[in-house]
Order: structure tokens, then sequence, then C-alpha cells
């Protein structure tokens, strides 16, 4: 409409048509970022300067701000758990990348375009269910009076019921089993995107499968694959449902502790000043990573590069 | 004001208990309501409005009023007598430190009309506003409580709660797992720490927890003094976590997945356990109950109806039907708690099992501890922390 109007030129000319901001559209999701994320963030941070008043239900005095919070916090019962969190989020997060990367790429790759909606849909199945229920199923695989281990003694192949449930095992199964698919997504994006005559072109040129792989399929990917680490890693550092559930004891995770001191103690200060500390912990574990990782690749750059100029000018 | 002219129809009773108790702006409230109710529902006319007040109608008093939202503990309640009184939606929780946070934290919008609190709770609650004061003319049933459950220290007159039931604290083990019989608290922790290990199972609470070092060394479990507490976590958090399996406050209802060798329970929930295996035709004197000794915990949990709630009417509706000694004898046969109505014990048929874990002997009597929330609560929930973190590791 507006294209035709101008172009026949109709009358004196038309005012300047008033073109909304383009902030204009960033605005529903900054009011959501700020109302929903920020000011949470900010007061739990403000309340991790407060004290709690003794003998109340968790009231909290303002009067004084104090870091002495952060001083509790600061001790070993909290890192032995924080160390317990470490473990568990790093092997869920590698052992997530190593079971979704294979699936990923064979989805994005090998699989028939018929059947690609067909199988990313299974793999989104899970999802219907409550996050809450699929983990409390897993209770009863796991039951040593459960199915599963009845059936396996009936093979032959245990020799009594299974001792999985409350072990750091059973956590780490059902961190992997709940954060799988946030792993397999953005690899599957990341790798259906190439173009597939990329890989022929390096085939092309002489580079074998292996070569290929490693030389234009994952540098290509590496948008993805960082996406996919970051998107297990971070909610599964914070996640102690589903170590609280099937570690029961054994998966006292930081969140869990953090709510501990919430819920139990109704110490709303002394939490909050945790919870910092968790977050600027799980900040530099992954800026540690990353750059490390940045090294390397720096260093494997250097190691592979080929002097164009040199042998052009021979 | 004719315009707002509503036709209810009710019972006498009804009929005075509105006339008296509603406010003029509930009135409007309640009639805009229901007749909004009406018109969804048959998208009838404005007469037929009128004649379906009563029924929707929640007004102040009113018998009627059935529904209402309940925070409790885990498998409290007779499924179907709740059903048979009205709509209960029921959420549970596993200690009374993490009620009162939840409550305290939500400032009157938790949305929930009553919770059901362990008796040492009431004066930290009151005190935090969070109950509404009870108004026990309400209650015509009231008086089937047994005196000796009225009045309690920490709660003087009821002025703010009513008793659900009492408890007691002890423990349940597999006899083919611990085959020494388990007679007091320090066999308890003997069995936790070697033909037990790994398999046992605690109270998801910080004084239970607590409770089993002072009980087995013959500490009263109030003690506020720091040598005992410092005596307290040196075992708990050193000696004693390593060995636990689980935090859990409902082993019972779970006895059937065989999940725990030993657990720390209270004797509702162990005898609910023992059903359950009778139900899935499973041994239960593999199973033994026994309460704990030389010392343990005797702890009553009451009703108390929430500041702010938003259908007063119901709770006060659901309490007096809870405490007509027919409905209080079935929720009885079905959780395994003393509810302490007068003459409750010769309401309870002998088709009822295991009345040995629910009726507390003279002898027994003397076992029994109150709890209470003292100065050394916040060590207490510090200890339990840092067991949590140790068994953890």
């Amino acid at each position: 409409m507006t294209a035709i109007s101008t172009s026949l030129d109709l009358g004196p000319p038309a005012r300047r048509r008033l073109r909304a901001p383009k902030f204009l559209l960033a605005i529903p999701g900054w009011i959501w970022f700020l109302a929903f994320f920020a000011a949470p963030l900010g007061l739990v941070v403000y309340n991790s300067f407060g004290t709690k008043i003794p003998g109340t239900a968790g009231d909290v005095s303002m009067d004084h701000l104090t870091l002495d919070r952060y001083r509790e916090s600061l001790n070993s019962t909290f890192f032995s758990v924080f160390k317990t969190t470490m473990q568990i989020s790093y092997i869920g997060t590698l052992l997530c990348f190593a079971i979704g990367f294979p699936v990923a790429y064979w989805l994005a790759t090998r699989a028939s375009a018929r059947f690609k909606g067909v199988l990313l849909g299974l793999v989104i199945i899970p999802f219907w269910t409550n996050f809450l229920i699929r983990t409390l199923s897993w209770t009863i695989v796991l039951s040593p009076e459960g199915y599963l281990s009845h059936q396996l003694q009936s093979w032959g192949i245990l020799g009594g019921p299974i001792h999985i449930l409350a072990t750091k095992t059973a956590v780490q199964i059902g961190v992997v089993y709940n954060y799988l698919p946030l792993m397999i997504f953005p690899l599957f994006v990341a790798l259906d995107r190439l173009d597939p005559t990329l890989r022929e072109a390096s085939k092309d040129l002489g580079a074998d499968p292996v070569r290929t792989f490693l030389r234009v399929t994952v540098p290509l990917a590496m948008p993805g694959i960082v996406a996919g680490l970051l998107l297990v890693y971070i909610p599964l550092a914070g996640d102690y449902l589903t170590a609280k559930i099937l570690g029961k004891a054994k998966g006292n995770m930081a969140g869990a502790f953090i709510a501990s001191q919430v819920i139990d103690a109704q110490n709303v200060p002394s939490g909050a000043a945790m919870a910092v500390i968790l977050i600027l912990l799980i900040l530099g574990s992954i800026l540690a990573v990353g750059g490390i990782g940045l090294a390397i690749s720096k260093l494997l750059g250097l190691a592979r590069r080929v002097d164009v100029v040199e042998a052009s000018v021979r | 004001m004719s315009d707002n002219e509503v036709r209810i129809l009710t019972t006498p009773q009804g009929a005075m208990n509105l006339r008296n108790e509603m406010s003029r702006r509930g009135f409007l409230m309640l009639s805009a309501g229901a007749s909004a109710a009406a018109v969804l529902a048959a998208c009838g006319s404005s007469k037929s409005a009128t004649a379906t007040t009563t029924k929707a109608a929640g007004a102040v008093g009113n018998p009627a009023a059935k529904s209402f939202k309940l925070y409790t503990w885990a498998e409290y309640d007779e499924p179907a007598l709740m059903q048979s009184f009205g709509s209960i939606t029921i959420d549970i929780f596993n200690s009374n430190e993490e009620a009162v946070s939840k409550l305290a934290g939500a400032k009157g919008t938790s949305g929930y009309d009553m919770v059901v609190p362990t008796g040492g709770y009431i004066p930290q609650m009151a005190k935090a506003d969070l109950l509404e004061a009870l108004d026990l003319t309400r209650l015509s049933n009231f008086k089937n409580l047994d005196p000796a459950y009225r009045n309690q220290p920490w709660d003087p007159n009821n002025k703010y709660s009513v008793c659900k039931n009492f408890g007691t604290t002890g423990w349940i083990y597999d006899t083919q797992v611990v085959k020494t019989p388990v007679k007091t608290w320090n066999d308890f922790i003997t069995a936790c720490q070697t033909v037990a290990k790994g398999n046992c199972s605690v109270l998801d609470t910080a004084p239970n927890l607590c409770g089993i070092y002072f009980w087995a060394n013959g500490i009263n479990w109030t003690t506020e003094k720091k040598e005992d507490l410092d005596a307290c976590e040196k075992f708990i958090v050193n000696d004693f976590a390593k060995n636990l399996k689980a935090f859990d406050s409902y082993p019972g209802i779970n006895l059937t997945k065989g999940d725990y060798a030993i657990s720390q329970i209270w004797n509702g929930d162990a005898r609910q356990g023992l059903k359950k295996l009778v139900e899935a035709g499973k041994d239960p004197k593999r199973y033994v109950w026994g309460l704990g000794a030389p010392k343990t915990e005797i702890f009553m949990d009451n009703w108390c109806i929430l500041k702010g709630a938003k259908n007063l009417d119901a709770s006060y509706n659901f309490i007096d039907f809870i405490l007509d000694p027919a409905n209080s004898a079935k929720d009885l046969a079905f959780h395994g708690y003393n509810t302490g109505l007068t003459g409750i014990e010769k309401l309870v048929g002998a088709d009822v099992t295991y009345q040995d874990m629910i009726w507390v002997t003279p002898e027994q009597q003397k076992q029994l501890e109150s709890g209470v929330v003292n100065s050394a609560q916040d060590r207490l929930v510090d200890i339990y922390n840092k067991a949590k973190a140790a068994a953890g590791k």
C-alpha cells in the first residue's frame, strides 16, 4: 500500500511518516527481563547483605548492611557441596555431549528427510510430560524391587537387586536423561545448517572423512556446540530436584543447600549470599573453560597454519 | 437498591447465619458472582440466577461451604472421607520448618486456608501473624475433644489451633538385614553404622535428626546447652551422616519398594507401610516397628486456619466435620494417629489392623517427650544442613 501511494505522488508532498523508534519491538522483552529476572536478582543481592532476626519465621533486618553472610557462606560445608555439584554438572554436560552429538549428527546428515520431522518429534516427546513425573518415573525403573531389577536378576545378569537409586550414578543418569534434548537441539540446528557441498568440497580436495569432520564440520558447528554446552551446563548446575529425587542423601547439590538455608533455616540472607556465590562460581567456571577452549583453538590454529603467501612466491 | 435484590433459598439456620454475618459488600459480591456463575452454567434468565444463588454461595457462616485448600503432611487424611466432605485441595510438606517458611514468605498470599503444624511451632507462627484466631463457638463438635488435648502450653485456650492428632517417633527395620532386634536409639545407630550402612533413612527434619543423638545419650532433646549441641553436631556430622541413604519424612509409604533396611519413622506412617505390604501380598512380618527408647518424641499436630484464608467457612465446617466422632474414627483407621477424641478407642472397630501402633500404653507414655521451638532451633537446622552436606560427599 505504502509503495503505491508514494509512487503515485498525489497532492502536496506527504508529511514525513512518523516512524516508531526501532527499540519499540524490544520493549516487551526488556520489561519481562527487568521484572522477572533483573529485579528478583537485585532483591537476592540486596538481601544477601541483611541479617536474619533470630526467633522469627525468617524476618530480615536490613538496618546494617553487612558482608558477614558471605563470610559465613564461604565455609567448608558449602564448598564441599559445591564440589559435588560441579562434579555432577561437568560429567553430566560431557555425557550429554558425548551422547547428543552423534544423535544430532546422524539426524542432520544421515537420517532421511522424510522422517526427520518425526525423529525430532521423538526427541521432544518426553518434554510433554512434567519434569517431576519424568524424574520420579526413574525411581520406579531403578528401584531394587522394580521391574528392571527383577528382570535382570531372572536373566541371571545380576546376582542381587540393583542398588543404583540413592547413589551418584542415579543422579548422573537422571540429569543426562533430563537435559539431553537441550543438547541435541542446538547441535542439530548447527549441523543441519551446514551446506553438504562443503563436506563434498573437502573430500574433493583430498581430505579423508575424519579430517573433513574435524576441520570442516566441527568448526562450523561450533556455535551450536557452545550453545548446547551452556544450555545444559547452566541449568544443570542449578538443578537440585533431579539430584534430590534420584540421589536422595547422595544428591545434595548446591541448589538444595541454598533452598534449605531459605526453607529450613529460614535464613534468606544466608541463602541469598550463597546464591550470589553460586552464580559467580558458575560464571567463573564458564569463563575458565571458555578461555581454555579459545587458547587451545588458537594454538591449533597456529599449528595448522598454511603459509599461502610463501607458497605463491615460489 | 432494588436492582441488587437477590432472593436466596436456604435452610432456616443458613438464613440466620446469612443475615447475621454477611456484610453488605460481601453480599453484593456474592450476588454478582452467583449470577455470573448461574448465567455461565445455564445461560438462564435472571430469575434462574436468583434461584441458584445458595448453591453457588460461599457466604460467611455458610454451612454449605465445602471447598478449601489444605497444607498438610502426606497421607494424613482418609481420601474417601475427604471426598465425602467436599472439594479439598491438598498440598504437602516435609517439615514444620518448610511449612512455616513458605507461609511466612507468602505473607498471606499462599492461597491455603488451613495448615497442620506441630504444636511447638504455633507460637512462632502466631507471632508472625500467620494464623487466624479461632472462634470456638463455631465448632459445635469441639466438646468431643478430650480435655487432656485441649489448652496446650503452646496454645492456651486453643486460640489458634485444634488438635488434629498426636503421634510418636520410632523406627522400622527389615529383619532380613537387621537381624539383632533394635530396642533403643543406640541399637538404631549401631544398625545404621554396621549391617544397614548406606541403607538407612532418617526423618527429613532437623529436630528429629538431632533427636536421635539426644535420645540415645539420655539428653533431653529440647536442650539449649552449647556443649550438648556441639557434641550432637560432632556425632551426627562426622560419624553418623555418611551412613545415610536418605532424609525421608515418609519412608513408610514406600516400604513395599524396599528402599531402606532401617528407617526413622512416625508411627502412623509405619503402620500405613505395613498395611500396604499386606495389600501388595508381601510378608509384613519381615518389617518390625519399634517405639523410640529410652526416650522419644510425642508430637501433636493441629488444625489451624491461616490469616487471609479465602474459605473461612469451609475451614470451620471442616474442623467441625472432622471432630465428629464417626468421621474421626474413619480418619484414624486410615492414618493411624490417635485423634484424641473422648472415647475414640471404642469407636475404632476390631477390623482396624495394627492397633498396637496407634495407642500409647501408660508405660510407653513415660518414654515420650514433647518438642519445643527454642533458642537451639537455628543450631539444630545448621547441624541438619551440615549432615546433608556430609551425607552427599
